[in-house]
């Protein structure tokens, strides 16, 4: 940190927080509130002469509150930089500090909040995570028992800087405890709380179980589990180490803690699974190892840079094996627990990773994005005439889409990733996605369909997840209807309703309509403007008298080739059921109704449309500034 | 491939298709369900909720059904509280109880039985039980059909609550009976010390050490073991302080930990009744009482004992 706040070219703002950020890769501009340390940060010299005469003292919140601070005070020694801030929470505003400040007069009251805007090409956010707190589990009693700590607490009491100065003490009495229970998985893998791994805890116990067996060799010391995780390179040997120097690793997840009212020693309930027996062992001290969760303020960060987040709540990586270090927006990159639970060596790696890839994008001259971007045709657009509309802003699930009402939307094409999602919602056609043009896949639903129609499934299967799904049915060898044909597009948004009916105008027997589970979408939200659509019309379809089934909507991954396979093979049997004169029948019913619905999409000059556009991209390309470096 | 049209149903498969029995498979053995379970450190060290989950994974029928975990479970729900694959454990052991009885098993535990003479068919028994083990049926007795109480044996739990309920004295079981409960009764000659007895519910005291403090109190606390406060019947307090003790001490589980589900929070009622009553008459000197303990309350039983007894003592001197 000292280094890095030394390098000429690293400016380090601590105190400070991202309040807005806008524009795209290579070109953002963030707005970042400094928030007032009423210490003028080039002149404190960080003597520190101002905490000593403060007379107000707070729990410290870097101790864990097991030691006090003043209320000008530095967050922790090693502060960088070593500057002074005034809590004015907690401030009686006496002006000792001032006084004892004298020469240097470093501190004024009438600091105020700065925000200020700066230009950035790439944003890394590596903002960490945080820990569950197990006062919520009442079978642990931590909160009630003095005598069961956190494991971050035991970091504190056992640290040479710490509050004690690293005579670790028992928090009832003050006695160097003789025996130390530590206990894993508190909070995580429990569906109550948290369902997954916190990643590093076993290591954690581990480590913290070596380092009082080395200071103090006679401390009994048992550490309970339910898997002992030593994943990566060493651990294993570390664990074996634990294990020689004489500590307990005890198989059994505790169901209960109780406490001595008398002695304020800890019993341990747990199962020995080794024994096959419940034991009941006393303690001096238990130490809970937390699970790690996301950060308080991980809602907010994630709305301020548009990225998406998992279903903990961790920041989500554009793809878990070959963009792990990406988030859906372009230019903006994960480092470290913030994305996930992870350890020391992974958050390094990933850290020098994402600056890497930051790296790109500063020095790149120019950004390369997919071709498939979306371009509006101005004239047809009806927004242009001074009609309220909007339908593409709440579409793009990436809000590339500026709009003022009365003028058409402009797209910025640095932020568009081509999911087609605006391009199918428009009600007028009035935009159109390079590469998968409505002529395009007009053209490729008429081939399909060309021959026999009341035979064939039409499937619709978005590129990332359900034609992967199709390709694995293939390789695996999994057997489905040979009437079944497929047509990619980028995304489900992209499945216009007008491709559907023209499909069923042309005499489609079936329809399938495939695309990611939600939660896997490539396009952050693009799952769910195309689910929207598809439920839509398979109302319409009941409501005229579509034999159910020959519309599907159905969300396939790209492992789950089987459930492809399943599916193309139902929808076959659904076909198989209707008696083929009934079939043709139903088609001839329906088709004035799709002829209807339909009829917009075919009247459209599609093909010198798209010509005209390979122009206009070229022009937006040329306009476009490159990344700022 | 597997065979999909197989015919086969895995003894998975049986449990899970009986409500409450779906989630086995979550299971991670982590042993928190035996570590908070009452039953295996009292009771029976075979007792084992994780294994019996695993013996319906591995297929084996016959040793589940012949496991005590099959039959020894109340459904007290402590596991369920702490298992943190949210895994309905009493649920699942009931399906297999379910299944183990369909396959002809019996439960091994010894269960109550009504007098047929003197039920008078009231149901309160049928109200009080919470594994709805007995119920109402006519039942022909010397030509004449009467309504009487039927009561399940592979339902009932011993608990005894239906027999501290029934108002006629018509059901009991070896060593839960009003004679069998009054046997433990004996007073104790007194040397000036307030004499008290000490209903104690087999399940309330968790840890051992609780369980020998109690009993290192001199002769002048009687204790009385029974397996539910639930048991408990008002006239026999007030037959306790009839005989000559100055106090009652009721010792029940945490109202949401009974280990028959409801037992404690029945009885923790029919006692504060009880002092309402007297409290009408003018008789209510807090000689009655009922506590509950917890499960992490070690060693409140000791404060809990003491407080009576000085507060006994103090109502003597006024007295």
């Amino acid at each position: 940190m000292v280094d890095a706040s030394r390098h000429p070219k690293v400016d380090v703002r601590t105190y400070t927080e991202v309040e807005r950020v806008e524009g795209f890769v290579g070109n953002f501009k963030a707005q970042l509130r400094e928030k007032a340390r009423f210490v003028f940060e080039d002149r404190c010299n960080g003597c520190g002469d101002c905490a000593e005469v403060c007379p107000i003292e707070v729990p410290n919140y870097f101790e864990l509150n097991i030691a006090p601070r003043k209320a000008i005070d530095v967050a922790m020694s090693q502060s960088v930089p070593l500057v002074y801030n005034i809590d004015m929470d907690s401030c009686i505003e006496c002006y000792q500090c001032v006084e004892a400040c004298g020469e240097l007069d470093a501190i004024d009251f009438s600091m105020d909040d700065k925000l200020v805007w700066e230009d950035i090409g790439a944003i890394v956010i590596a903002t960490g995570f945080n820990h569950f707190d197990p006062s919520a589990m009442s079978e642990y009693g931590y909160g009630r028992f003095p005598n069961v700590i956190t494991a971050m607490e035991m970091e504190r009491l056992n640290n040479s800087a710490g509050p004690t100065g690293g005579n670790l003490i028992r928090p009832s009495d003050g006695k160097n405890p003789e025996s130390i229970a530590i206990i894993n998985c508190v909070g995580s893998r429990d569906k109550r709380f948290n369902p997954s791994c916190s990643n590093f805890c076993c290591m954690y116990a581990i480590k913290n179980a070596v380092l009082l067996k080395q200071a103090y060799p006679d401390m009994d010391l048992s550490v309970y589990y339910i898997d002992i995780r030593t994943p990566s390179k060493g651990y294993e040997e570390f664990y074996d180490r634990a294990r020689k120097l004489g500590i307990r690793f005890i198989q059994g997840r505790p169901g209960l803690i109780t406490e001595d009212p008398e002695t304020q020693n800890v019993y341990v309930h747990s199962e020995d699974r080794d024994l096959g027996r419940v034991t009941e062992r006393e303690y001096d001290m238990v130490m809970l190892n937390q699970a790690a969760i996301p950060q308080p303020d991980a809602d907010t960060i994630s709305s301020v840079l548009n990225i998406t987040q998992s279903p903990g709540g961790w920041f989500m990586e554009y793809h878990p094996k070959l963009r792990p270090l990406d988030t859906p927006t372009d230019g903006i990159f994960l480092a470290g627990a913030c994305q996930g639970p992870k350890d020391i060596p992974s958050s390094v790696a990933q850290g020098a990773g994402a600056a890497a890839r930051a790296g790109r994008v500063v020095h790149s001259e120019e950004w390369e994005i997919e071709p498939t971007v979306a371009v509006v045709w101005e004239d047809r657009c009806i927004s242009a005439e001074g009609k309220k509309c909007g339908v593409c802003v709440r579409a793009c699930p990436y809000g590339s889409i500026l709009y003022e009402e009365g003028e058409a939307p402009e797209i910025v094409t640095a932020k568009c990733h081509g999911c087609g999602g605006c391009v199918a919602e428009c009600p007028h056609n009035a935009i159109t996605q390079l590469h998968f043009t409505d002529a395009q896949i007009l053209a490729q639903i008429q081939t399909l369909l060309a021959d026999k129609p009341e035979e064939k499934i039409l499937a619709f299967r978005c590129h990332w997840c359900s034609y992967g799904g199709a390709d694995l049915a293939g390789v695996s060898h999994f057997e489905y209807s040979a009437n079944e044909r497929g047509l990619r597009v980028m995304c489900s948004a992209r499945m216009d309703a007008d491709f559907i009916y023209e499909a069923f105008r042309l005499g489609a027997g079936a329809v399938l309509f495939s695309g990611c589970h939600p939660q896997d979408c490539h396009y952050i939200t693009g799952q769910r403007v195309g689910a929207q659509r598809a439920k839509r019309m398979l109302k319409q379809f009941d409501r005229v008298g579509m034999t159910s089934g020959r519309f599907r909507i159905e969300w396939i991954s790209a492992a789950e080739g089987d459930k492809y396979a399943r599916v193309v093979n139902e929808m076959q049997d659904v076909l198989d059921s209707i008696p083929e004169e009934e079939l043709r029948e139903e088609i001839e019913k329906l088709k004035p109704y799709m002829e209807k619905r339909a009829r917009r999409m075919r009247e459209v000059p599609q093909i010198e449309e798209a010509a005209s556009f390979v122009e206009k991209i070229a022009l937006v390309h040329g306009t476009q500034d490159p990344a700022s470096t | 491939m597997a065979d999909q049209n197989s015919q086969h149903t895995s003894f998975a498969d049986q449990v899970r298709a009986i409500p409450g029995g779906e989630h086995i498979e979550d299971c991670y053995a982590c042993g928190t369900c035996v570590s908070t379970c009452m039953i295996q450190q009292k009771k029976e060290p075979r007792f084992n909720p994780r294994r019996l989950l695993r013996m319906v994974m591995m297929d084996m029928r016959q040793e589940a059904f012949e496991s005590p975990t099959t039959w020894l479970c109340s459904a007290c729900d402590l596991c369920y509280s702490a298992c943190p694959q949210e895994i309905h454990i009493s649920s699942v052991i009931g399906a297999v109880k379910e299944l183990a009885v369909e396959a002809g098993y019996e439960s091994p535990l010894e269960t109550v039985s009504v007098d047929e003479e003197l039920c008078s068919g009231c149901g309160v028994c049928a109200m009080a039980c919470p594994y709805e083990a007995p119920r109402l049926v006519e039942k022909g007795t010397n030509g004449n059909t009467k309504r009487i109480s039927e009561v399940n044996a592979n339902a009932c739990m011993g608990c005894g609550i239906c027999v501290g309920a029934c108002p006629m004295g018509a059901i009991a079981r070896p060593g839960v009976s009003n004679q069998d409960v009054r046997a433990q009764i004996s007073l104790p000659e007194t040397n000036g010390n307030p004499r008290m007895a000490v209903f104690v519910c087999d399940w309330a005291l968790r840890v051992d050490a609780d369980v020998a403090l109690l009993e290192s109190y001199p002769e002048n606390v009687n204790i009385i073991h029974i397996p539910c406060t639930g048991r408990i019947d008002p006239e026999m307090a007030l037959q306790a302080l009839d005989t000559g003790f100055d106090g009652v001490l009721v010792c029940g589980c945490a109202v949401d930990e009974c280990h028959f589900q409801r037992g404690s929070f029945v009885s923790s009622f029919k006692i504060k009744l009880l002092n309402q009553v007297l409290d009408q008459v003018e008789m209510d000197f807090g000689r009655i009482r009922f506590i509950k303990i917890g499960t992490q309350d070690r060693g409140r039983i000791r404060s809990e004992v003491d407080d009576m007894l000085e507060h006994l003592a103090a109502w003597k001197e006024t007295s």
